[in-house]
């Protein structure tokens, strides 16, 4: 190719680009909302950029896409400033002798310090007194209220359309009706909307002014409109307190968000597929920094459990006349505060049942927090007399939990697991805080609707430990997606173990039940397919199993394929799906499809059952 | 430039209509479509400045041919023309993307203060 000969072409070309753009600029100064002139300086600005990139003269390229971002914003307010025109001529003579070192074959000069001149996009907030005709941007934004004519026909529909003009001109914070009373066929001929944007209030009367259909415009004072709402500024119900660092994370957050659209916005109207990608990727990383930085500011540390819970065991040991003393490790671990709150009342329980059962007359009870990996697990441990096997086996045998021959072989460690089941009590006679085993099936349902699993572990003579396994947040959560019978499910990854692709040679079996090494212990292999009552599959080659543990136990799950790590957000189900044994809630991938989490502990009750 | 107008509407006289209107005003009609799927192929071929889109249509209806268009491309300007009884399916399209609306039967001035809003917007 000759580079020579192009660029040649590109200095000429881009000289003319240059002096329309000081043309334009000149007329502009003199009539700063001309749109078709911005438009064409932003078009000039985009050629010089492109041209410069396909020459690969980066500062040149870097410097002209800078002009286009200003450029857009000032296409989006429909005004150019003069701050900003002054800039832009600077910029332009900057690019003459970017194209002079071109065209001396030496290195183009930098143009960082030219950039940090840019002039910023919001400048101090106006004084109050002037707020008579000022940008909106300020403040709580202001209310704008619009009438249609009562000849209108589709008034819900004609404000639907009103109040996305709104966006155009900023952020709507909300409107009476809103958008959602609007769709829901809510007709009137008012709309008040409350704005923030940094238009004129004369900008956006004249846009309004486009549509006949509009009769009244009024924008509202906003100490009017203080003065109205004060009665229902009290937020009802839940507050939360936020550090100045966080919030400050938000704004950088937004402002690299914005940025991004842009880079989206242009890349999309240039159809630049390579540019797309490179912002989608960008998107991707600022998104799950929000979503890390939301999560940030629901959570809160066990501490404000902590007290409640050592003022109940004083106030039992007193009603016992036990000697107990109640220790705390980890209180500032942090959860989500939805399931801090769903942990009280088990919480509470489980040191009841420690001091009227565990703790005979005199002991320690642990209440112990830590992280591993994703989840957080709380502990409640007494050094008491611990369970007896013995007792839960014969109570179990009386209730009908299990036949004889299962409670001569059931491990302790199942056995344990048995006193959550609804309606088992070992307890000889009711005590004033009831005997261990009522109620620890309603500690389990709690911790199961968190998404978190209980497990009950004692040794006589060593006291008990019940430990809860929690995810650190709700809503969000990270799972793995399988396949089964051509249907894609997910499992929250808190509750799988690994994932192995075995052989089917690797397959033993004891009795009808197949059975698998791993890692020198031999599990139980359950068929998804079977357990979901879905026809079996064809024998596959490799036999894709996600190791899990339920009730305590290791298992492998047998599915037709792994599809793989997602992190997605999970919507409960509306009634009646909610009663479906084995899922609790769905998901909705990226492509629309509806994929159902699974359930396993309920699955494989439902089986046991 | 001319603007770029594609025209959907499973009726000849509405096409003929709204066509009038566009020369009238020194647009170029690019295409006509009796039906959604027509419509997303049109669009797809010419990529119009602007779409005028019937809701009800035989086949596949504007507001799933709405939702298309703009899943391919999101700064499609698309105004839905719709008649009088049919105030959800207006709010179903306008919440669908739609940038306007028009309710039949419309005067020549009615098309035109949209059209000039939409693609002053």
């Amino acid at each position: 190719m000759d580079v020579l000969k192009f660029r040649e072409m590109f200095l000429a070309e881009a000289a003319e680009h240059l002096q329309m753009m000081v043309d334009i600029l000149v007329q502009l100064d003199s009539d700063p909302e001309d749109q078709d002139g911005i438009d064409a300086l932003f078009r000039e600005a985009h050629s010089i950029k492109g041209m410069a990139a396909t020459m690969e003269y980066a500062e040149t390229a870097r410097l002209a896409h800078h002009l286009e971002d200003r450029l857009d914003i000032c296409r989006k307010q429909g005004r150019i400033s003069g701050v900003e025109i002054d800039w832009l001529l600077e910029a332009n003579d900057l690019l003459k002798l970017l194209l002079e070192d071109i065209r001396n074959d030496s290195t183009e000069r930098s143009i960082e310090s030219f950039l940090g001149t840019i002039p910023q996009e919001s400048e101090a907030c106006p004084p109050l007194e002037g707020k008579a005709d000022g940008p909106l941007e300020c403040d709580q934004g202001q209310q704008i209220q619009l009438r249609l004519r009562d000849t209108v026909v589709a008034p819900g529909a004609r404000f639907m359309v009103l109040l996305k003009r709104f966006s155009d001109f900023g952020t709507v914070l909300g409107s009476t009706p809103s958008a959602e009373e609007l769709l829901q066929g809510g007709e009137s001929l008012h709309l008040a909307v409350t704005l923030k944007s940094d238009l004129f209030q004369q900008q956006i009367h004249d846009q309004l002014l486009k549509y006949s259909e509009v009769e009244e415009i009024t924008f509202v004072d906003e100490a009017e409109v203080k003065k109205e709402k004060q009665p229902e500024k009290r937020p009802s119900g839940k507050t939360v307190r936020v550090s100045t660092e966080l919030l400050d994370h938000f704004i950088n957050l937004t402002g690299e968000l914005i940025t991004n659209r842009n880079q989206l916005q242009n890349a999309l109207r240039e159809r630049q597929w390579e540019e797309l990608d490179d912002g989608v990727g960008q998107l991707v990383r600022l998104v799950k920094n929000l979503h890390h930085q939301v999560l940030q500011v629901r959570m809160v540390s066990l501490q404000g459990l902590t007290g409640r819970l050592s003022r109940t065991v004083r106030d039992l040991a007193r009603n016992h006349k036990k000697e107990i003393e109640f220790q705390v490790v980890g209180a500032e671990i942090e959860l989500d505060r939805a399931i801090v709150e769903e942990l009280t009342d088990p919480l509470v329980h489980m040191i009841r049942n420690a001091i009227d059962h565990g703790i005979e007359e005199k002991g320690t009870i642990t209440l112990k927090a830590w992280r591993e990996r994703d989840q957080v697990l709380v502990q409640v441990a007494d050094d008491g007399c611990g369970i007896d096997p013995d007792k839960i086996r014969q109570r179990a045998l009386e209730k009908g939990l299990l036949n004889p021959s299962q409670a001569q072989t059931i491990r302790d460690y199942d056995l344990f697991q048995l006193i959550c089941q609804p309606g088992f009590s070992t307890a000889d006679e009711i005590s004033e805080t009831s005997g261990r085993g009522v109620g620890m099936d309603v500690v389990k349902t709690a911790i199961e609707r968190v998404g978190g699993l209980l497990l009950i572990d004692s040794s006589p003579g060593e006291g008990a430990r019940i430990t809860l396994k929690l995810p650190i947040s709700l809503a969000i959560i990270r799972v793995l997606i399988v396949e089964c019978d051509g249907s894609w499910m997910a499992m929250p990854i808190t509750r799988v173990v690994q994932t192995v692709e075995i052989s089917p040679d690797e397959v033993q079996s004891s009795g009808k039940q197949l059975m698998i090494n791993y890692q020198d212990e031999l599990l139980p292999m359950l068929s998804l397919r079977k357990i979901l009552k879905r026809p079996q599959g064809s024998p596959p080659e490799t036999i894709p199993l996600v190791v899990t543990e339920v009730m305590g136990r290791k298992v492998g799950l047998v599915v037709d394929r792994l599809v793989g790590q997602r992190e997605v957000f999970i919507q409960r189900l509306p009634a009646p799906f909610d009663q479906i044994r084995g899922c609790n809630g769905g998901t909705i991938l990226g492509d629309g499809q509806i994929v159902f989490l699974l359930d396993l502990q309920s699955l494989f009750e439902r089986r046991r059952s | 430039m001319l603007k770029r107008v594609l025209i959907v509407d499973d009726a000849l006289f509405m096409r003929t209509m709204l066509r009038d209107i566009f020369v009238e005003i020194g647009w170029q009609v690019v295409a006509e479509a009796e039906n959604g799927e027509e419509a997303i192929a049109a669009y797809e071929e010419h990529r119009p400045d602007l779409v005028t889109m019937d809701v009800v249509m035989p086949e596949m209806g504007g507001i799933d041919a709405l939702k298309v268009i703009l899943s391919q491309d999101p700064a499609a300007a698309i105004v839905v023309c719709s008649a009088l009884g049919q105030k959800n399916l207006i709010l179903d399209a306008v919440s669908a993307g739609a940038k306007d609306f028009i309710v039949k039967p419309f005067q020549r001035d009615q098309v035109l203060e949209v059209v000039e809003r939409v693609i002053a917007s």
